[in-house]
């Protein structure tokens, strides 16, 4: 690629794509390779071309770190689109699925399911989609809070109400946690946000909400740019402002569900990642979901590893180093943006 | 509001000036209080009743080691202490940022407090207890100037969002320190941290209630420029207030009883949330009718919630904690309601 092409293809908003998706394989690798037992990657290569049961380094590969690598690289993604999709919809740099009341949401369904007796207890499909329908439930309300009164939807209000109804969530969930001994055994791990426990099962389960999402988010990306415009001017140029808003919205929401179920409540990713992405998308929203999905998978891998291998011996669970990076990206934001 | 309805008090030299019906009102609520806290000394998951209760009340010396003298009394009169340490801070913080959102426990006080004492905890396990509301209230104080930087306004809604996202970084530095430490002393620091009053030890007492004192009168003290204070920067400062002198003591004052509740009581959430806004519903007027209001029904709030935190499970306690945050939140959703059209 000539020098011309890269800047021409820069300037539409892809010319990032290439160098995105290779830091994301140069980091898969190395998080494949390290661990407690490092492996070297040809091992990897054996393990997909000619597997050996026998051979204990490419099982741990393979039933271990290869479930946690996918479920970081779609769980990421997911919370990357449906940040973008909520900054953009709501036209807010602090919207993102954690402080929005969706992952609170979407744990609180979990333990509530988890107390249920064995026979009711949501497997396969109906996890992650019962983790979106919480998800959406809360933010439903949190959204119907804070868009009422003359001036509608502001930064303020909605970043508030996603806090105080999270609040909520979260101290139910403490609630039942204390007195359900055996879901606290269940969900503990997971609740923090806690890659460790990431299997087949679940990335698999989490597979067809996600793929769905991704479609109705790639059929109204085009008309997210007309909506940047101002829902007037949406209007105008023949974009049906509420149906798309009801999709994204919805999509969102799914995302979320689908992330939730493999890997806990991780927050933050939405909201380093979306604003990034639009701005080397060159406000254009098609490249920016692409980059937000390949942003948000990088950047979970990259805290995944870090919460591996920062302090030997000790695993710290994802969740918290995420929350580390972007409590401080959080305050830049609310330090600039709000009044 | 009528000046026929104040009344004057005169002994000596010194003469008060107050509401009869809100004087009235708060010496209600105050008897309500005492009878709540004997109601929560007769009962509980041991079975220490009614006579136990009275002997304790009537002869203290002689009744030796029990359950209501030993574990009920003084875990009553923590909550009572924080309760009203909490209910005082939070009217303290609303009145200075005139913002009715302002809890301490939203600013990353409570926070930092932790984080202070849990290095404390762990660094030296044999430290005094006395140690610890101090090392609590260094750690509140730096991340309250540290929020002040950062949002370069106090008044604002940003200084609250500001004081959230400080607390979730402090929350998650907290987590990691939990993690990587030694298992044994981490235990200790858990259970510290739950934010339950079932581990009060009667040693704690003392520093909790010396500090509710020196933060109480330190609010009665500057009660009248936070009148003044609540007309604008401009005008207390066109009154002849001195507003930097009345800021930095109410800030040391809310600073210092939410450092010293959460270093007593682990996290207990919207207490100076609710209180204040409960007196201004029940009670009303100035800021002598809300400090009094506030600490009485914080103490009132804190002891509740403990209360049923310990009965409604028995055996199992929920921590105060938790029954309060779904009391809370309800609460700050009005709030945000009534405030629809302004934020």
């Amino acid at each position: 690629m000539s020098a011309g092409t890269l800047a021409a293809a820069r300037q539409s908003g892809w010319g990032w794509l290439l160098p995105a998706i290779g830091l994301t394989l140069l980091l898969s690798a190395l998080h494949l390779s390290t661990g407690a037992r490092p492996t070297p990657l040809p091992v990897l290569f054996d393990a997909l071309t000619a597997f050996d049961p026998a051979n204990f380094d490419q099982r741990i590969l393979l039933s271990l770190r290869l479930p946690r690598l996918c479920a970081a690289l779609l769980s990421g993604a997911a919370i990357g689109v449906a940040g973008l999709l909520l900054q953009s919809l709501l036209r807010n740099p602090l919207a993102e699925p954690h402080i929005l009341g969706l992952n609170a949401g979407a744990s609180l369904a979990v333990v509530i399911a988890t107390t249920l007796p064995a026979a009711l207890q949501p497997v396969g499909l109906a996890r992650p989609l019962l983790a979106a329908l919480g998800g959406a439930l809360v933010f439903s309300a949190v959204f119907a809070l804070s868009s009422a009164g003359r001036l509608g939807l502001t930064m303020a209000k909605l970043t508030f109400c996603g806090i105080a109804l999270s609040a909520l969530a979260s101290a139910l969930v403490s609630a039942i946690l204390i007195l359900d001994q055996e879901t606290l055994e269940a969900v503990r791990f997971w609740l923090v946000g806690d890659l460790a426990g990431a299997s087949w099962r679940e990335v698999n389960a989490a597979l067809a909400p996600a793929a769905l999402a991704t479609s109705a988010t790639l059929m109204i990306a085009p008309r997210l740019d007309a909506m940047a415009l101002g829902d007037a001017s949406a209007t105008g140029l023949g974009v049906s402002v509420r149906t798309t808003r009801l999709i994204g919205l919805g999509a969102a929401a799914l995302l979320s569900g689908a992330a939730v179920s493999m890997v806990g409540p991780i927050g933050f990713v939405g909201l380093i990642v979306p604003g990034l992405a639009f701005r080397l998308a060159g406000g254009r929203h098609l490249p920016a979901l692409a980059l937000s999905a390949i942003g948000g998978a990088t950047l979970l891998i990259a805290a995944d590893l870090m919460a591996r291998s920062l302090i030997a011996s000790h695993e710290i669970a994802t969740g918290i180093m995420t929350a580390l990076i972007g409590a401080p990206v959080f305050l830049a934001i609310v330090a600039r943006r709000v009044k | 509001m009528t000046a026929a309805a104040y009344r004057r008090f005169r002994l000596g030299p010194v003469s008060l000036r107050f509401h009869a019906r809100r004087a009235a009102l708060c010496i209600a609520l105050t008897l309500l209080l005492i009878a709540l806290a004997f109601a929560a000394l007769v009962t509980g998951s041991g079975d220490a009743g009614l006579a136990d209760a009275l002997a304790f009340l009537t002869r203290p010396a002689e009744t030796g080691h029990s359950i209501v003298g030993d574990i009920r009394a003084p875990r009553i009169a923590m909550a009572l202490a924080c309760g009203a340490m909490l209910g005082l801070s939070g009217a303290a913080l609303q009145t200075l940022t005139r913002n009715g959102l302002a809890d301490p426990g939203l600013l990353g006080v409570r926070e930092g407090a932790s984080l202070a004492v849990i290095t404390l905890m762990l660094s030296s396990p044999s430290a005094p207890l006395l140690l610890r509301p101090l090392a609590g209230m260094a750690g509140g104080l730096i991340v309250a100037l540290i929020a002040m930087v950062i949002a370069r306004s106090l008044s604002r809604l940003r200084f609250i969002l500001v004081g959230i996202g400080l607390s979730w970084f402090l929350s998650a530095v907290i987590s990691m320190i939990l993690v990587t430490a030694d298992i044994d002393s981490v235990q200790a620091a858990m259970v510290w941290m739950a934010g339950s009053l079932s581990g009060t030890q009667p040693g704690m007492l003392p520093p909790a209630f010396a500090c509710l004192f020196v933060g109480s009168s330190l609010l009665v003290l500057t009660m009248r420029s936070a009148e003044v204070s609540l007309l604008g920067e401009t005008a207390a400062i066109g009154l002849g207030m001195r507003v930097v002198r009345f800021r930095m003591a109410a800030i040391a004052a809310s600073v210092l009883m939410t450092a010293a509740a959460a270093s007593c009581a682990g996290s207990l959430g919207f207490v100076g949330l609710l209180a204040p806004h409960l007196t201004r519903f029940l009670v009303g007027g100035g800021q002598a009718a809300l400090l009094a209001g506030s600490a009485i029904l914080g103490a009132g709030l804190v002891l509740l919630a403990d209360t049923i935190g310990r009965t409604l499970f028995a055996p199992v306690q929920i921590p105060a904690g938790i029954v309060l945050s779904v009391l809370g939140v309800v609460l700050l959703c009005m709030l945000l309601w009534q405030r629809r059209n302004q934020i």
